[in-house]
């Protein structure tokens, strides 16, 4: 969970290689550099001009405000539900979908790492009402091991984008493919094993409303059918209860363990 | 269980696959793991409650557009008829209830049809106050390609909009002033019946004006048979409003689908009106000239020299104009009676209401004052005068394009002390920052007084609110001010249901009501006689709708 939204946005600054010219009182100062402001600051035709005059472009300074009681005259005030912090995370849902990290290790022995295939998906519980439930699910692909809440054990854990020396990777026994059909078989069956009288209950919403709807249309005209029809269909797309899996994003981490 | 549909997410390991197969690219960890993490803090953990709250930190909702917003959701799974009195917020619950829906991944593609003068505001006020993207319809883009269109019920029903308006699938159609759209025999009801929509939300203060077929044909856009099938609702209720109130069963069969709150239930009356008369006498100058006019039957009907004491309480102006006009017109006869009088109006000093305005505006001081009058001539004056004065005005029309309506709002927020607003000037626009009005002549339908007060006495205002009324004693403007305001007390009570009470007695026009009684009679004794009686009238129909009003209650 995002519980300070400042360092948060400082590190999404950092993570992209933007300058924080200045982080004090809730107000934080970004120089952003290209790649971001092509990201979020909404001006492609700026940044065609320059390239056709083959001059480099300023990319500008953004100043978020997260304190609400701050008293500055520049910025944008920045909260979970403003346009801007909605951009960025959209922009992180889009590009952060795909990983794959080793373990730090130091030593000066051979170390072997082992490849786990790491999903964190969303279930969509979607009948009269919606919630969302999170898994974040690791697979050992040499042995099957299997654990939940995995990005938790991550976080403890020292990771980077090339390999250790001495270090070496095992190849998986188990291929992605079958490793993340596995998973989805899991989720599967724990969502067999749920009571969803959500469910239920929607199915009986439905229900109900399409008695009242032929009721509605009782001595109808045949020409007035289409109509009927048209709002069976609005009636089924609003209750009949169904469930999406989304993965939010996953990839191949090596460790030692 | 078996009837519960499950997606799966297919082409997430296909694409991982090929990202490792092509050695990239990848994230770091420090983005991947934020990614997650803002994942958490945006799923929507429970079935129940209000998220968008959280996300609109900048909004003081009330209690009552809360409970609205949750009841329509929770209870009425996104069909309702939101149908609180004017000026409790029924823009706001809507857009909460949508903002609740967007954020849930519930509503994507949403259509608003609001009256045509109505588009920009709507606009404007999803997105400063509710971040969400609306705009308003423009030819350049098709229907398809904008997710959330705003525009008027007019453009979407007419070819070619119409055609792919109904070939897309809503997730949420908003209708505002829904009651325009109470006749199942329009072609404006029928497009709103063909539209493919999950969630529904009808906007209207009125919901029931004359029969109660009218709700049935409201409720059946969002329930249809809910309340039975058209002939047997007809056979049960006939054409009669009041059986509403008498049918337990029905009564709660409307309140599955409407919530309606009042001024009374939601205490919104925190910061009250207060209501003067200023009472102004004419010079002797001017109370000659408004004799002789009075006594100068000839040439004219009675009925526009009425018109004609009107505009001359109003300003010189105002009547010198349409007398004017009306001897250059070749087919009016007795011009020779009335040269003498529009001579001497041209001869009058400065109107005895707008001199007492100046007072009044430099009593009032350093305040935003609003200022209607019935004459776009008395406008003029008004301006000119207060200008000499040293007082800053900007004038508003209901004529002005929006952009022009918008930047007079602006100049009357940023720059001038005071608006001034002919009547057509008076819907639409919202003037919470002003808590001073003056009317300059009251108008003789007490529901357009009502909806003058209501641009600065609604949601969001935040002082008590002055109303000055004026009137000329020993005129036409006493009577009316005497018997229609004072009398019937329509500032307190009746005011919110004097539509359903003028429905209710088979008034169609009330100023037409009140012209006539002033044309009619022969004495002022006879006016005030009968504006007795059409006071007794309302007020007895007011009580009875008092009684009635519980059937909205939730």
């Amino acid at each position: 969970m995002v519980t300070n939204l400042n360092s948060f946005l400082e590190n999404y600054f950092t993570a992209h290689h933007c300058d924080i010219i200045s982080n004090q009182n809730g107000v934080l100062q970004v120089q952003l550099n290209e790649k971001m402001d092509r990201a979020l600051m909404n001006r492609p035709f700026y940044w065609h001009y320059m390239k056709q005059m083959g001059r480099e472009g300023d990319p500008m300074q953004l100043s978020l405000i997260t304190n609400p009681n701050a008293q500055v005259d520049k910025g944008e005030k920045i909260h979970f539900g403003s346009p801007r912090l909605q951009q960025i995370l959209k922009h992180l849902r889009e590009n952060e979908r795909f990983t794959r990290l080793f373990q730090v290790v130091n030593t000066d022995q051979n170390t072997a790492l082992h490849p786990w295939l790491v999903i964190n998906i969303k279930i969509s519980y979607i009948g009269k009402h919606k919630k969302d439930e999170v898994f974040s699910i690791g697979l050992n692909l040499i042995n099957g091991m299997m654990k939940t809440e995995m990005m938790d054990l991550l976080k403890n854990i020292e990771l980077q984008m090339q390999i250790s020396d001495f270090c070496y990777t095992i190849t998986p026994i188990i291929k992605p493919q079958s490793g993340y059909k596995r998973i989805l078989s899991v989720i599967d069956q724990y969502i067999q094993d749920l009571d969803h009288q959500w469910a239920k209950e929607s199915l009986e919403e439905l229900q109900n409303e399409i008695n009242l709807l032929k009721h509605f249309y009782e001595g109808y005209q045949d020409n007035d059918l289409d109509q009927m029809e048209k709002e069976l269909q609005d009636l089924i797309e609003r209750y009949q209860p169904k469930i999406q899996l989304t993965v939010i994003n996953g990839g191949l981490f090596y460790l030692n363990n | 269980m078996k009837n519960i549909d499950i997606t799966h997410d297919t082409s997430f390991i296909e694409s991982l696959e090929e990202k490792l197969d092509q050695d990239g690219p990848f994230s770091s960890w420090d983005l991947f793991k934020m990614a997650y993490d803002s994942e958490l803090t945006t799923i929507t953990q429970d079935f129940h409650g209000l998220r968008a709250l959280e996300f609109l930190p900048h909004m003081n909702f009330l209690p009552h557009q809360i409970e609205t917003a949750r009841q329509a959701i929770e209870d009425m799974n996104g069909r309702a008829i939101l149908a609180d009195e004017v000026g409790l917020g029924k823009t706001i619950e809507a857009g909460l209830i949508m903002k609740e829906y967007m954020i849930r991944g519930l509503a994507k593609k949403i259509l608003i049809l609001v009256p045509a003068s109505l588009v920009n505001q709507w606009v404007k006020e999803l997105n400063e106050k509710f971040y969400i993207p609306a705009a308003s319809f423009r030819k350049s883009y098709p229907w398809d390609q904008y997710d959330i269109i705003v525009t008027s019920i007019d453009t979407a029903k007419r070819s070619p909009h119409r055609e792919e308006i109904l070939n897309i699938h809503y997730d949420l159609i908003l209708i505002d002033e829904a009651h325009k759209i109470k006749n199942h025999k329009t072609k404006n009801y029928a497009f709103v019946r063909a539209l493919k929509k999950k969630y529904c939300l009808l906007l209207t203060a009125t919901p029931v004006q004359n029969q109660l077929i009218e709700i049935f044909n409201l409720v059946s856009i969002l329930k249809p048979g809910h309340l039975g099938n058209y002939e047997s609702f007809l056979e049960k209720y006939g054409r009669d409003r009041k059986k509403i109130n008498q049918d337990v069963y029905l009564k709660h069969l409307v309140q599955k689908v409407m919530v309606r709150n009042t001024r009374k239930d939601t205490k919104l009356d925190t910061t009250k009106r207060h209501i003067e008369t200023i009472w102004v006498d004419f010079t002797p100058e001017e109370y000659e000239v408004y004799n002789e006019l009075d006594k100068t039957f000839q040439p004219f009907s009675s009925f526009s020299k009425i018109t004609f004491l009107r505009e001359l309480c109003s300003s010189r102006e105002a009547c010198y104009l349409s007398l004017k006009k009306f001897v250059n017109d070749e087919e009016h006869h007795g011009r020779e009676a009335l040269q003498p009088i529009i001579d001497k109006i041209g001869q009058l000093p400065h109107h005895a209401k707008a001199q007492k305005v100046v007072d009044l505006v430099k009593q009032i001081g350093d305040e935003k004052i609003i200022i209607f009058t019935e004459y776009r001539a008395s406008q003029l004056y008004l301006q000119w005068y207060l200008q000499q004065h040293g007082i800053t005005s900007v004038p508003f029309r209901g004529g002005f394009k929006r952009g022009k309506k918008d930047w007079m709002k602006q100049l009357f927020q940023d720059k001038a002390q005071v608006l001034i607003a002919t009547e057509a000037g008076g819907e639409g626009i919202n003037l919470q920052f002003c808590h001073y009005m003056i009317n300059y002549d009251l108008p003789w339908n007490p529901m357009r007084l009502e909806q003058r007060i209501g641009r600065i006495h609604r949601y969001g205002q935040e002082n008590d609110v002055y109303i000055y009324n004026f009137a000329i004693r020993n005129t036409l403007e006493e009577h009316i001010m005497k018997l229609l305001y004072e009398k019937i007390a329509l500032f307190e009570k009746v005011i919110g249901h004097l539509d359903d009470i003028l429905a209710e007695l088979n008034i169609e026009s009330f100023e037409n009501e009140v012209k006539s009684i002033m044309n009619e009679s022969s004495s002022t004794g006879e006016v005030k006689i009968k504006l007795d009686n059409l006071a007794a009238i309302i007020h007895n129909a007011n009580q009875n709708t008092a009684q009635e009003e519980p059937r909205y209650g939730n």
